[in-house]
C-alpha cells in the first residue's frame, strides 16, 4: 500500500511542483495519476520512487515511513517495482539477463521459477530471450521492463506512461498485461499515464493533477462518466 | 614474423589494462579519467620501491597494487565525484592536474633516473624465430591472467552484470535495486588495480622512469576510444590496434623509398602514430571501431 500525504517537490532551487499532494493506492488496485503536460505527474511518481526528495510531506509504504529513503533500498526493502517511461532497459544486456538482473536477490530456484513464468506469460519475449534489448520493439521494450520489474514479485508497482510511443495494438496489450498483473500478482498500482481514456479502462482509480495538485479524484468508471472529465481528458465524446 | 607477433603483444600489453581501467571509469563515471595512467606509473614504481626495501617480488607487486587501487578510491571520493558534480569536462581537467601532481611527486620521491626490479639475469628463450625473456614472458602472464579474471568477474558474476548494468542505464540500475554508488566505487578500485597490473607489467619489462605516466597517455587514449569509450573489452581490440599499427611503422624499412639501404623510424615516433590513429578515429569512428549496437528512439 502508498499512502501519500501533502507532498511538496521541485528540482534544485526552482519552484514548488508538487503544492501539497495526498494520494493512496490500496493493494490490488490500480490507480492512475493523470493531467496535462508539465502538471508534476511523474515529479509525483519519482518522489514515490526515490528519485526525487520531498521538500515537505510523508510518503508511507505497507505503512512503513519512507520518505527519504533511496530508490534501490525502496526497491530492496520494501519490495517497489519500478518501469520508467523511457530508457526502460538495459539495452546492451539481453533479454534474460535484464529480467534476471531484476530478481539477483531472490534465490536462485525461486528466480529461475520466477522467470520461467514469466516468459510462459510474455511468448514475444521468450523467443527473443538471447536476443539483446537493443534489438526490440517499443512494446517488447515496456514489457521487458515490466518483466524485469515482476520477477522479483513486488507489492508495489510504479509506471511512468507505460504506453508512452506505442502503437494503438502495443498500446492494447500493456494495458492488458498491467491489468493481468493485478488480477494474477496483486499489487498495489499506481501508473502515470497520458492515455486517459485507456488507463481508465483498466483503473479502479484516478487522480487528476493540475499545476501540482489534486484537481478531481475518484473512482475510473464515475470519471469515465463524468461530462467535465470527458471533455477536459477524454478528447470530448468521440468515445 | 613471430618476433613482429611478440613485439606487438608486448606493446599491447604495456597498454591493455589501463586502457581497460580509463574505459571501464569512463563508463560509469563518464568521464576519460587522464590520472589513471599515473596509477600505472604509481603500481610499477612502488613495487620496484618496495622491493627494494627488502619485500619479495610477488609482495612488492601485490602491495604496490593493492595500495594504488585504494589511492584511486580516494583520489575518486574527495575529487573527482566533486568535480562531476559541476562537469565531466572539469573532472577530466582535474585528472590532468592530477597527473601533473603525480609527476612531481615522483620527482621528488624517487628522483628523475629510470629504475628497474632486481631480477635474476636468465637467458631468453627462443620459440621460432623470436627470443622471449623470463620477465616478458611473466609480464603477459600478469596481463592475460588480469584480462581473464577481468573478463569472468564482467560477464560471468552478479557483481559483472551490476557493473554492466549501472554503466548502461544507472537511473534503471538504481530502479532495480543496485546500490549504484558502490558500484561505482568497485569499478574504480578495479581500474586503479589493472592500470598498477599494467605499470608491473611494463616495469617487469625494463626500467621505469617518472615519465612512464605520461608516455602511456596519448596510446591509452588512443587505444580506449578506438574501442570506443566505455566499452572495457574494445579497449582491448584498440590497444591491439594501436600495437600493431606502431610496431609495422617502427620496424619498416624506409631506406628503399628513400635511396638509402636502411632508414628505420625512431622508436619515439611511435606515439606520433597514436596520435594519427587518435585524430582519424575521432574524426570518422567517434564512438568507436566495435559499437555496433542498434538504437531505437
Amino acid at each position: 500500500m502508498i499512502e501519500v500525504t501533502e507532498v511538496r517537490a521541485g528540482y534544485g532551487d526552482g519552484p514548488d511542483i508538487l503544492n501539497g499532494i495526498s494520494l493512496t493506492a490500496e493493494p490490488g488496485r490500480i490507480v492512475t495519476i493523470l493531467g496535462p503536460n508539465g502538471c508534476g505527474k511523474s515529479t509525483l511518481l519519482k518522489c514515490i520512487a526515490g528519485f526525487v526528495r520531498p521538500r515537505a510531506g510523508h510518503i508511507r509504504m505497507s505503512g512503513e515511513a519512507v520518505t527519504d529513503v533511496p530508490t534501490y533500498l525502496k526497491v530492496r526493502n520494501h519490495r517497489v517495482g519500478f518501469v520508467p517511461q523511457t530508457d526502460n532497459v538495459f539495452a546492451s544486456m539481453t533479454v534474460a539477463e535484464n529480467i534476471m538482473l531484476g530478481g539477483r536477490l531472490m534465490e536462485r530456484r525461486d528466480r529461475e521459477r520466477r522467470f520461467d513464468t514469466l516468459l510462459g506469460q510474455y511468448p514475444s519475449l521468450a523467443s527473443k530471450k538471447n536476443r539483446r534489448a537493443s534489438a526490440l520493439s517499443g512494446g517488447e521494450r515496456q514489457l521487458l521492463s515490466l518483466a524485469r520489474a515482476l520477477i522479483s514479485e513486488p507489492s508495489i508497482l510504479l509506471l511512468d506512461e507505460p504506453s508512452a510511443g506505442l502503437s494503438p495494438r502495443m498500446m492494447h496489450d500493456v494495458f492488458e498485461a498491467i491489468a493481468d498483473v493485478r488480477r494474477r500478482e496483486g499489487p498495489s498500482i499506481l501508473m502515470v499515464e497520458q492515455n486517459a481514456f485507456e488507463a481508465l479502462h483498466v483503473s479502479d482509480s484516478a487522480y487528476v493533477l493540475s499545476f501540482g495538485s489534486v484537481a478531481i479524484e475518484g473512482a475510473a468508471s464515475d470519471l469515465l462518466a463524468d461530462p467535465a472529465m470527458r471533455s477536459l481528458y477524454l478528447g470530448g465524446d468521440k468515445h | 614474423m613471430f618476433q613482429f607477433l611478440v613485439d606487438v603483444l608486448m606493446r599491447a600489453c604495456d597498454l591493455m589494462l589501463v586502457a581497460i581501467g580509463m574505459s571501464a571509469v569512463y563508463s560509469l563515471m563518464k568521464f576519460p579519467n587522464i590520472a589513471l595512467v599515473q596509477y600505472a606509473a604509481t603500481g610499477g614504481i612502488l613495487a620496484i620501491v618496495l622491493q627494494k626495501i627488502g619485500a619479495p617480488v610477488a609482495v612488492a607487486i601485490v602491495f604496490a597494487v593493492v595500495l594504488t587501487g585504494l589511492v584511486a578510491v580516494i583520489l575518486n571520493e574527495f575529487l573527482f565525484n566533486r568535480m562531476l558534480k559541476i562537469g565531466s569536462s572539469t573532472a577530466m581537467i582535474g585528472s590532468l592536474a592530477v597527473s601533473l601532481v603525480f609527476s612531481a611527486a615522483f620527482l621528488v620521491t624517487v628522483g628523475p633516473n629510470p629504475s628497474r626490479f632486481r631480477l635474476p639475469v636468465s637467458k631468453p628463450i627462443r620459440i621460432l624465430d623470436a627470443r622471449i625473456t623470463e620477465p616478458q614472458l611473466v609480464s603477459f602472464a600478469i596481463v592475460a591472467v588480469a584480462l581473464g579474471v577481468f573478463a569472468l568477474l564482467y560477464f560471468r558474476t552478479d557483481l559483472g552484470r551490476c557493473m554492466r548494468a549501472t554503466s548502461t542505464n544507472e537511473v534503471l540500475a538504481d530502479a532495480t535495486g543496485i546500490n549504484t554508488a558502490r558500484m561505482k566505487t568497485i569499478i574504480v578500485l578495479i581500474s586503479g588495480v589493472m592500470a598498477a597490473l599494467g605499470g608491473v607489467a611494463i616495469a617487469l619489462k625494463g626500467e621505469v622512469d617518472i615519465q612512464i605516466g605520461m608516455d602511456l597517455l596519448l596510446p591509452v587514449f588512443a587505444s580506449a576510444i578506438l574501442g570506443g569509450l566505455g566499452n572495457p573489452f574494445g579497449a582491448v581490440a584498440g590497444a591491439l590496434l594501436i600495437s600493431l599499427v606502431e610496431t609495422v611503422v617502427t620496424t619498416i624499412n624506409f631506406g628503399p623509398l628513400m635511396g638509402q639501404v636502411v632508414v628505420f623510424l625512431p622508436v619515439a615516433y611511435a606515439s606520433a602514430i597514436s596520435f594519427l590513429l587518435l585524430v582519424a578515429a575521432l574524426l570518422w569512428r567517434p564512438r568507436g571501431l566495435f559499437v555496433s549496437e542498434v538504437k531505437r528512439v
